[in-house]
């Protein structure tokens, strides 16, 4: 073991190296200094302001509208790329693109099992855990194990905790830290009010996760659900309820967030106020994410004594705009491309009611593989109730990736038939996408959804064939 | 599609939902449903969870998927105690059963955890599993009757049948990729009466039609006699699936 110096300027030398020979290095250099100094990271983050983000779902998301919101602020934000979120990533991030102003704020998306390890070493002043779904049970096991993982990264910090109220896993960790705990989620009215509006008649429910209370082993009651287990819980033996939040998303789902510019408020209920706000990445689940955001920068401005921090967070919500992969949407010759990436079944199940909601939906692509970074296990495509939104999927659909076969049973089983022209595997993918695009109308979006693997393999391809130039780039 | 079943009616026990419901096991109740009900047979399903009465009268075919761990303790007490002798004289009496993972174990004797202590598991079937270090984590393909049948194992237990103790109890499927019931007999799951068992997730059915129908023929042979006859259904789409899986695989 190594001073960290020797980590440090190890790492440096490596990242020059490697960008001198083209490639991106946004990982190799941390994980040779964590090798050499294993103290790197506590030495790198010392006297720097963190804030990490952690949960199955939505971190990248999350942590991409936490950075623009702080940059539109004013503030020098330095974070890590989506896909270098591990201790590797992490520790690039704060050596390699660290910044010598001493009032940058470093925004960090960190995986769940690797913010157990670092947090202790990263001290970061905000920890946003989002929520806590099944994701590739393989790869990371049991999501009470992935609680307890958190739990134990936290409490090597001091950090002030931002926490869904709605999931249950998630909300449990502020148990015995009230005092640094702060927490989020949709306002129980609202939720209480559309729940009448949402359509739930289906085959078999989705497979559920934490529906108990692991204290007592006994059932959650639910007096209001926003989707899946997320919602107002309680549980009828030890009193376990979803915490009051100090920031809550005020919503009607007459209009539907699946389009842009969505009409909702958050409330700060401690000082009473409210804010008006358009949904900037449409989608019921970037309310969560939008809340996350706006409660960890007023948070963050809370702690640096700025006045008027949540008016300043919600105004600065608006200037965000989507990340690669998340919603955005690429024109091509007046049509619309629009790429969800999806991991795990509530990623999925999100995105497929999205589509199902959006007005300008003309067709939809399914895309599946099974490398290593996917999860080898395709399974989890039956965990989603595609039973429900089959009828409201577009009629033109389109499945491929290396397990193209298994998808289309999976689209097939939920009663669509799908015609031999509309799938093949990834050689095919691409023309696939253009004859999408040759049948959708003006104006009107071919939704794609990907995996992860699958995502890059098919963004290579679109840059070829359609010359899109690094779009998804920063 | 065939018409004539519009009299027929299949019931599905689904046993735990909530709780056991991993790697897409749920697909399995799916495939039961949509190839029952293409036949025009009318298929209900019934949750059956914790504290919900179980009456053998009610249900055709049982489903017991697997579950975590933390989930597979808060129904254990429910699952052997309370319906455990209820399940046990479904099983001697014929009823059909398709149980996967932990559902198999909790068929079993007991579970023999890696720091020896042991878990006491229903007993209606002659086998234990023994826990292990490694996780068998990987595609499978098992032969089934001449048939190949595809799926995915995910599993640190190992699992022995005591076929010495009980003439009647067999394994399901033979070995071709994979695992299976241990890693060395070459041997999957297990079948006991019109009890059957299998690691394989994937989910197991969707892919390997000809076992959907088999355990729908033998449900409703049991309700409505042996001289029922399950109508022919194409499986195309089933059977594309399954040739691309084993393509993928290099099979």
């Amino acid at each position: 073991m190594l001073p960290s110096f020797f980590g440090i300027l190890l790492a440096r030398i490596t990242r020059k190296t490697l960008r001198l020979m083209g490639k991106g290095a946004t990982t190799l250099p941390g994980k040779l200094a964590i090798k050499v100094s294993p103290d790197v990271i506590s030495k790198v983050a010392k006297d720097k302001t963190i804030i990490t983000v952690t949960g199955t779902n939505g971190k990248t998301t999350t942590s991409h509208m936490i950075s623009e919101m702080l940059t539109s602020l004013g503030y020098e934000v330095v974070n890590n790329i989506s896909g270098a979120n591990l201790a590797s990533g992490i520790a690039t991030t704060l050596i390699c693109d660290s910044s010598k102003n001493k009032d940058a704020i470093y925004v960090l998306e960190t995986d769940e099992a690797a913010f157990a390890k670092i947090a202790g070493s990263l001290k970061p002043a905000i920890s946003v855990v989002t929520n806590l779904f099944r994701d590739q049970l393989d790869r990371y096991g049991e999501l009470t194990h992935t609680r307890d993982l958190i739990a134990g990264g936290i409490d090597k910090t001091n950090a002030t905790l931002i926490l869904n109220s709605n999931d249950s896993l998630v909300a449990s960790l502020g148990k015995g830290r009230e005092s640094r705990s702060v927490f989020f989620g949709m306002d129980k009215d609202s939720m209480l009010t559309n729940m009448s509006k949402q359509n739930s008649k289906t085959v078999l429910e989705a497979s559920s996760d934490a529906v108990y209370c692991p204290t007592c082993q006994v059932k959650y009651e639910y007096k209001s659900r926003s989707f899946s287990h997320l919602g107002d819980f309680y549980c009828p033996s030890c009193g376990f309820r979803s915490p009051l939040d100090r920031f809550s998303v005020v919503y009607n789902l007459d209009k539907s967030p699946s389009d842009e510019g969505y009409p909702f408020e958050i409330k700060d209920n401690k000082n009473n106020s409210s804010e008006k706000l358009n949904l900037v990445i449409p989608g019921t689940h970037n309310l969560y994410n939008t809340c996350a955001s706006v409660s960890a920068v007023t948070l963050l401005l809370e702690k640096l004594t700025v006045n008027d921090s949540f008016k300043k967070a919600c105004e600065s919500s608006s200037k965000v705009k989507p990340a690669f992969g998340r919603m955005e949407k690429i024109n091509i010759d007046g049509k619309k491309l629009c790429i969800l990436l999806v991991k795990n079944p509530a990623g999925l199940d999100r995105s497929l009611s999205f589509v199902t909601e959006a007005s300008d939906a003309s067709s939809v692509m399914f895309l599946l593989n099974s490398n290593i970074a996917d999860g080898k296990d395709v399974s989890w495509i039956w965990d989603v109730d595609f039973e429900s939104k089959a009828d409201q999927l577009p009629k033109d659909i389109y499945v491929s990736g290396e397990r193209f076969g298994d998808m289309l049973l999976r689209v097939t089983y939920a009663g669509k038939n799908i015609p031999e022209e509309n799938y093949g595997d990834m050689s095919k993918a691409i023309d696939l996408v253009s004859k999408a695009l040759s049948n959708c109308e003006e104006g009107k979006c071919v939704y794609i959804l990907p995996n992860y693997t699958s995502m890059l393999k098919l963004r290579e391809l679109l840059v070829n064939k359609y010359n899109i130039k690094d779009f998804w780039e920063k | 599609m065939d018409n004539n079943m519009n009299n027929y009616e299949l019931n599905i026990g689904h046993f735990y939902p909530d709780l056991l419901n991993l790697y897409g096991d749920r697909g399995n109740v799916l495939a039961l449903y949509r190839r029952a009900s293409l036949r025009g047979i009318k298929v209900n399903i019934k949750s059956i969870s914790i504290g919900d009465e179980l009456n053998p009268d009610e249900i055709d075919l049982c489903f017991i998927g697997g579950g975590q761990d933390n989930e597979q303790n808060i129904l254990k007490n429910d699952f052997v105690n309370v319906k455990g002798p209820i399940i046990k004289k479904m099983i001697e009496d014929n009823k059909v059963f398709l149980c996967i993972c932990g559902g198999y174990q909790m068929l079993g004797k007991y579970y023999l955890e890696h720091d020896g202590s042991k878990l006491e598991c229903l007993g209606a079937l002659d086998l234990y599993t023994v826990g292990a270090d490694i996780r068998f984590i990987n595609d499978t393909v098992y032969e089934y009757e001449g048939k190949k049948v595809v799926g995915f194992e995910n599993h640190s237990g190992r699992t022995y049948l005591e076929k010495d103790k009980n003439p009647d109890l067999k394994p399901f499927m033979k070995v071709i990729k994979g695992h299976g019931n241990n890693g060395d007999d070459g041997e999957e799951g297990a079948v006991y009466k019109n009890t059957f068992c299998t690691y394989s997730h994937g989910s197991f059915l969707p892919k390997n039609p000809f076992i959907t129908d088999m355990l729908i023929s033998k449900a409703l042979k049991n309700k409505y006699g042996e001289d029922f006859v399950l109508p022919e259904l194409s499986s195309s789409v089933e059977d594309f699936a399954r040739e691309k899986a084993l393509k993928y695989l290099e099979i």
